[in-house]
């Protein structure tokens, strides 16, 4: 595990580089450890977490022996509960989906199949309100990022990057591959609770 | 508060929104935080009050009854009676109208008033998150809004107060990384020496950036959380430093971070305009 400043006002920890539900657990349990703390606010992903703190409440030298001892010795991971079944009922007219399919050597049909023939875990929900970061991508799709991200993408495109998928749930901009949309809307601030998904839910992609 | 002229893009902000970034809601909050902070403070406003951030000036209002208001910014000035500058606290009577004005390279300002406006919080903060509609008032301001404001012990001794603004232009401070080890040495020693050349294409999100020739990462990033002044470099090369409606996580190395204090200089940076990072150590802010 490394420790890092991330500006003057956070501190980043990175576990081994590698998306793996045991890592993402470690992740979350040193987030909580943080915030259990009231050090602040705590962003965990797949193998790393953002220690955010306010320096006019906490000197930068306590900030940084409280993040150093959570890398020493993290707190003991568990296994977020299991969550829903959330179907999304997806239209795949994307506008990478034939280049992701080529790139694949699959044809659309196939890209498809794989893509709606399984169900993902949503590992955590971050970049934008409501977005779940799911997986895992069946490793016959070959889906990097785009190497510029769109300046905006509609509420509802479905994507995929590096063995994830996700819903963008507002419009946006947007570094990963579209394959599809679907008309479920992912974030709603009249809603309670407003995220559709939630960590640990499982979702199916429905073609249509 | 009654507004009369809405400018382009005015919306209700706070110091922004914690507590709600595993749900990917960004803090949001103001664009250039020490021009907000400095408003709220020549306004006699508590440091968690709201205020208005506006984009493309001019702005203008009338309060019912006898306020300290304060205009910050950059290049941002007050008309009321007669032309003040901004960073000032102004005394406006009931019914007076005040108008904020600035100049070109005026990319926010901001317009607080004593009492702070007192809208209902959502998820704990009245920050306007446009993109997703969150806050109290989730749209741009329009001319006939009335906005409830707190109550205020303004008098004649409250106005006249100064804040120095904010230098803008030029030079940004900066913390390597958190990912330097994921670009080449000479990128890191390119990025503190180069100098970049701001997009149109910013906003509230983050401002884009030309020049620099960076060699981009070799590996791409696992999802990684983020703060508002990390400077991501996608694999095109061209910078990204990313403000108050940053997205909470994301997947392109961070070759660098703005510390707090020299955020808004980046904000209002103005398309066309150059902009450098001086590297710091974080303990030096």
């Amino acid at each position: 595990m490394t420790l890092r400043p991330f500006g003057d006002r956070a501190f980043l920890i990175e576990l081994e580089q590698r998306i793996d539900p045991s890592i993402i657990d470690v992740a979350r349990a040193i987030a909580d450890a943080w915030e259990e703390r009231g050090l602040g606010e705590a962003t965990p992903a797949y193998a790393s977490v953002v220690l955010a703190f306010d320096p006019a409440r906490i000197r930068w030298a306590d900030a940084a022996a409280a993040a150093t001892a959570l890398r020493s010795a993290p707190p003991p991971a568990t296994a977020p509960a299991r969550g829903r079944l959330i179907r999304i009922p997806t239209v795949y007219d994307g506008p990478d989906l034939a280049e992701t399919a080529l790139r694949s050597g699959l044809s659309i049909a196939e890209l498809v199949d794989l893509h709606s023939g399984q169900d993902y875990r949503a590992f955590f929900v971050g970049f934008m309100p409501g977005l779940a970061y799911c997986g895992l991508l069946d490793p016959r799709i070959d889906a990097p990022r785009l190497a510029a991200p769109r300046p905006r993408v509609r509420a509802g495109a479905v994507a995929i990057a590096n063995g994830q998928t996700t819903v963008y749930p507002a419009d946006s901009p947007a570094g990963w591959r579209l394959i599809g949309r679907t008309e479920l809307r992912m974030f709603d601030p009249g809603r309670e609770p407003a995220a559709l998904v939630r960590a640990g839910d499982r979702l199916r992609f429905v073609p249509r | 508060m009654r507004i009369t002229a809405p400018g382009m893009r005015a919306t209700i902000q706070d110091r922004g929104r914690t507590g709600h970034v595993r749900e990917g809601i960004p803090p949001a909050g103001p664009a250039d935080p020490v021009a907000f902070a400095a408003a709220l403070e020549l306004a006699g406003c508590a440091a968690a009050d709201a205020a208005v951030e506006i984009v493309g000036l001019p702005f203008a209002f009338r309060c019912d009854d006898r306020r300290v208001v304060a205009a910050t910014g950059r290049d941002v000035r007050v008309r009321t009676r007669g032309a003040l500058p901004g960073w000032m606290s102004v005394l406006a009577r009931p019914g007076e109208e005040v108008v904020v004005e600035g100049s070109p390279r005026t990319r926010f300002a901001y317009v607080a008033v004593s009492g702070g406006i007192t809208l209902p919080p959502v998820l704990g903060s009245r920050a306007t998150y446009l993109p997703a509609a969150l806050g109290p008032l989730p749209r741009p301001l329009v001319a006939g809004d009335a906005l409830p404001l707190g109550a205020s012990g303004a008098g004649v001794a409250a106005a006249g107060r100064r804040i120095a603004p904010l230098r803008y232009g030029g030079t940004a401070r900066a913390v390597i990384g958190p990912h330097q080890e994921r670009f080449r040495g000479e990128t890191v020693a390119e990025f503190f020496s180069a100098t970049f050349t701001v997009l149109p294409e910013s906003d509230r999100m983050g401002v884009r950036l030309a020049g620099g020739a960076l060699t981009p990462a070799d590996a791409e990033l696992l999802t990684c959380g983020i703060v508002a002044g990390a400077v991501q470099v996608p694999r095109g090369g061209a910078p990204i430093v990313l403000l108050a409606d940053h997205q909470t996580t994301g997947g392109y190395p961070i070759i660098a971070t703005v510390v707090r204090a020299d955020l808004g200089i980046v904000a209002q940076a103005a398309p066309g305009e150059y902009l450098r990072f001086e590297r710091v150590t974080p303990d030096d802010c």
